[in-house]
């Protein structure tokens, strides 16, 4: 019985195959087809070249497809846009109107807590920080504003990524069916959606987070992932044996023992996001990436390279204090043993 | 077994070196430059085409977007280019030829225009004919930037390339900037994404942009009127725009500002390449091409419809005219006409 299922199968992917080129066959262009379709079977001059005709003609569907979704679902991606875009130009606004010593200020305040007031992290971050304005006046906006896009974008990943992170620890129809779609997300180029971003929703910021979401997503969702699977199964079942409901067992035991995995896959997520807000500004959106663009497009590599500069900075800021977070985390959930002789 | 294996490597090996034996053979070897636009790509196509079948070369064509690609050919890399916006990267493109790294080779298609447009359907309806037309509060509503409230957007030129610079000034001196952001869309495929898309959503299009495109086939752009060009007017206008170039936007001056001149596209080589008389052929044939707008404009229709078929785009052209029979001697006219 098992056998015959097993059969089935491969007959049923027989048929699809066969069907797709048949499909192909007849939706080609005249001028590519031999006359009649017995010819394929008299002449194989064609096994030599891979055949015109073979084509599977996803093109035209996928175009058209987005061209539905522009005129149908337009309104609702302007949705998107219009909070997206709000979020942002609020967040941007305030911030640059600060005074600049007052935004460093909060810089090594935010450091101090969140790294358990290590003072070597904060002076590192304070140092780096005054330093991006330092390289050049003009980098001060610019960082305030791929800092803004980076931090909407975050909040993105992490109000989705994480609890699909957790659905996919907790049941293994989801995960097999998530791995493929990350799988795309992380290797697709990244123009295959930064250029449907325009035209769904206009040059400028929203595009870039949307970019942000597809690329840095994934490695929190994979991290969130297997932090939940790693909580050792004696500690559940202690959980459960004290009577503890599903939803207790996830919140009060598996989450908390993740955390320094999710807090990593935090910290990946960024420096990924501040990777694709360069690439974004290929697509009209103003930060620093567009220094170095501009750099480039002039073939000046000097300024190419001082803009590269403040954005390592600028990824050195963001990864110290996530990762600093992280390790007060960690010494919070898994306390470092001591040892005494 | 082991005879099979040996079998697989010594037909491996045979076939490599028949391949490099062909190479070897042919009687020259081009490497050309292409570019991320699509008339760039119909011209490559069209040169490499009958370099290929009319003089047997061994051509390669290597993509990518305008700066790689002309530092390439600056270093000697890629041997010809066949479409240079030369007025674009004026700077870097008269100090490679003045270093003796490339020589120019003439004019590629005679006539370009750049300008402002808006899409016909508003252009209509508020009866938009003029740059003048545009500075009014409620018109720059239509084209309102999200990002900047208050001011409408123009989606401009790429920051980098003279034309940015270019239409910064003029906004200033027309007084447009009172309205409008200058708008950097980081690159040309943005620019085009931007405006397709616009059109698929029905939305209100204020641009900067240039024929011969595949774009302009397909949308509907009305070009706005500015002040006549004036060849004075212009010169005084580039040497406020070299200065914000190499100065920044602070040594903005008052100036005078025309509709952009009708720019030539030209075509370029290294200077090794020009100067081996080995490719003497080459370099006469890629001097006398040349094909007027309209022509262009009808390969990029084909071009289109093709799927991005760049050889029958090629083929398509040659079979549809014999102008390009006089770019070169008759017995390798008659070679490409065979191949067609």
């Amino acid at each position: 019985m098992k056998k015959y299922k097993t059969y089935l199968k491969y007959f049923i992917y027989f048929v699809i195959s066969v069907s797709v080129i048949i499909i192909s066959y007849r939706s080609a262009k005249p001028r590519y087809k031999p006359e009649h379709y017995t010819d394929i079977f008299k002449d194989f001059s064609w096994l030599n070249d891979w055949p015109k005709w073979l084509d599977f003609p996803l093109m035209q569907p996928l175009n058209s497809g987005f061209d539905w979704l522009i005129v149908n679902y337009g309104m609702f991606f302007e949705g998107i846009n219009n909070f997206l875009l709000g979020l942002y130009t609020s967040m941007r606004n305030s911030i640059v109107d600060l005074p600049w010593p007052l935004v460093i200020a909060i810089v090594i305040t935010i450091t101090y807590f969140a790294s358990g007031r290590k003072t070597q992290t904060t002076v590192l971050v304070a140092f780096c920080t005054f330093f991006l304005g330092f390289l050049s006046p003009r980098y001060w906006d610019k960082c305030i504003m791929t800092t803004c896009i980076v931090v909407i974008g975050m909040l993105l990943c992490i109000v989705i990524g994480i609890p699909v992170g957790i659905a996919m620890a907790r049941n293994k129809k989801v995960r097999n069916a998530l791995l493929p779609i990350l799988d795309l997300m992380q290797t697709i180029p990244s123009f295959c959606y930064l250029i449907p971003g325009i035209l769904l929703f206009g040059l400028g910021a929203v595009p870039a987070i949307i970019a942000i979401f597809v690329y840095a997503v994934p490695p929190l969702i994979r991290l969130t992932d297997l932090g939940i699977r790693l909580v050792d199964k004696e500690v559940i079942e202690a959980s459960e044996a004290f009577g503890a409901s599903k939803k207790q067992t996830l919140w009060g035991v598996q989450i908390p023992l993740a955390l320094p995995n999710i807090m990593q896959g935090i910290n990946q997520c960024t420096m990924m996001s501040l990777a694709m807000v360069v690439i974004a500004s290929m697509i009209g959106t103003r930060g620093i990436g567009d220094e170095v663009l501009l750099g480039l497009q002039q073939l000046n590599v000097g300024m190419a390279t001082e803009a590269g500069i403040a954005i390592v900075l600028l990824a050195i800021i963001f990864d110290r204090i996530t990762q600093s977070y992280g390790e007060k985390m960690q010494e919070r959930t898994q306390p470092k043993k001591k040892i005494n002789f | 077994m082991k005879f099979l294996k040996k079998l697989i490597f010594s037909a491996f090996f045979i076939s490599t070196f028949s391949l490099l034996g062909t190479s070897a053979n042919a009687a020259c070897k081009v490497h050309l430059g292409d570019f991320d636009w699509d008339s760039a790509n119909v011209h490559t196509a069209i040169v490499s085409y009958i370099l290929k079948n009319g003089y047997g070369c061994d051509v390669e064509v290597t993509k990518g977007s305008t700066t790689p690609i002309m530092a390439a050919h600056y270093d000697g890399q890629l041997d010809i280019i066949t479409e240079v916006w030369r007025d674009n990267i004026v700077q870097i493109h008269e100090e490679a030829v003045a270093k003796g790294q490339i020589v120019e080779l003439g004019v590629n298609t005679p006539s370009s225009t750049q300008g402002f447009y808006v899409d016909k359907a508003t252009s209509d309806k508020y009866n938009l004919k003029t740059v003048e037309d545009m500075m009014k509060p409620e018109i720059a509503k239509l084209f309102a930037d999200p990002e900047a409230p208050g001011k409408g957007r123009m989606t401009s030129c790429i920051s980098g390339w003279t034309c940015y610079t270019i239409n910064m000034v003029k906004h200033k001196v027309y007084g447009l900037d009172k309205f409008y952001t200058n708008f950097d869309p980081g690159s040309g495929g943005a620019l085009d994404a931007a405006i397709a898309g616009a059109f698929k959503k029905g939305k209100p299009v204020f641009t900067y942009y240039w024929t011969p495109t595949g774009l302009m086939g397909k949308v509907d752009l009305v070009q706005l009127k500015e002040p006549a060009y004036d060849n004075a007017c212009w010169t005084k206008m580039m040497v406020v725009v070299e200065d914000i170039k190499a100065n920044g936007p602070d040594a903005y001056k008052d100036t005078c500002a025309s509709a952009f001149v009708d720019m030539s596209l030209t075509k370029s080589a290294t200077t090794k390449f020009a100067n081996d008389p080995a490719n003497k052929p080459i370099i006469d044939f890629v001097k006398k091409y040349s094909v007027p707008t309209a022509e262009v404009n009808k390969a990029l229709g084909f071009y289109m419809t093709a799927d991005g078929d760049l050889e029958a785009t090629a083929k398509d052209f040659l079979q549809g005219s014999s102008a390009w029979t006089e770019w070169m001697p008759a017995d390798v006219a008659a070679k490409v006409k065979a191949s067609l």
